[in-house]
């Protein structure tokens, strides 16, 4: 179903899984790589808020609630923005692989955003429709 | 905006919307010459296009006594603007992980 396609990304990381872990639910730790958040606690229905956005000028109030906590192995959050509709989910599983960790980034339900919501107005894409069509369209929604 | 991002997806997860729309991609065309290339009842085609119509996918013109329809990629930007800002960012935030591990 072209609804439910969410965004997946993997990374293979030299780091064991605590550490990876600690890197993810840690805010001294998250905010050199992430977010800098006033707290964090990897606990089912702690919330976080945290501005961000594509760039200084338009940065917006993101509301992330945790769902989901298995230690060392999988943590999933809401992610949603003040103000707009729609509400998405992002998961992060750890997968031990010994000396090194592979990480799977899981992205749901992005479609649920509005079109007024402010990333899209700023998002300037351009490209002939032709394209999108002919190539990218037919890639994408009819699923390879 | 008079369609929602989620109207969009629902419209385009129809396998029978989206040859309608590639067809409309070559070159507008009038309902009965998608349902002759499309082997589909007139009144079939018609309610595909309604809907496509509804989330701004289509659009239409009338020409004397024929009505063409053409197709409308507004709607399909936005779903990829979406896509695609999270994708990069995604990568970007990842990396950036591996970076901060591995140093």
């Amino acid at each position: 179903m072209v609804e439910e396609k969410p965004i997946v990304k993997e990374i293979t990381v030299n780091a064991p899984v605590s550490k990876v872990w600690k890197a993810i639910t840690n805010k001294d730790e998250m905010k050199k790589w992430y977010f800098d958040l006033k707290e964090f606690k990897p606990e089912i229905g702690f919330e976080f808020r945290f501005p961000g956005g594509p760039d200084k000028e338009n940065q917006y109030l993101h509301i992330c609630e945790i769902t989901e906590v298995i230690a060392n192995k999988k943590l999933t959050y809401s992610w949603r923005y003040d103000g707009y509709p729609g509400k998405s989910f992002v998961t992060f599983e750890l997968f031990d692989e010994g000396e090194s960790t592979r990480v799977k980034l899981t992205h749901t339900d992005i479609e649920t955003f509005g079109t007024e919501n402010p990333h899209f107005a700023k998002e300037n894409f351009e490209a002939g429709w032709e394209a999108i069509i002919r190539t990218s369209l037919k890639n994408y929604f009819e699923n390879k | 905006m008079a369609y929602k991002i989620d109207d969009v997806f629902s419209a385009l997860a129809d396998q029978n919307r989206r040859q309608i729309l590639m067809m409309l991609a070559d070159k507008e065309l009038t309902v009965n010459s998608i349902s002759e290339k499309f082997k589909f009842s007139r009144p079939a085609v018609s309610k595909h296009l309604k809907v496509l119509l509804k989330t701004n996918l289509v659009n239409s013109r009338q020409e004397g006594r024929e009505r063409y329809y053409n197709i409308n990629v507004e709607p399909l930007n936005e779903v990829r603007n979406w896509l695609k800002f999270y994708d990069k960012f995604w990568d970007e935030k990842l990396n950036a992980l591996k970076n901060y591990l591995e140093k």
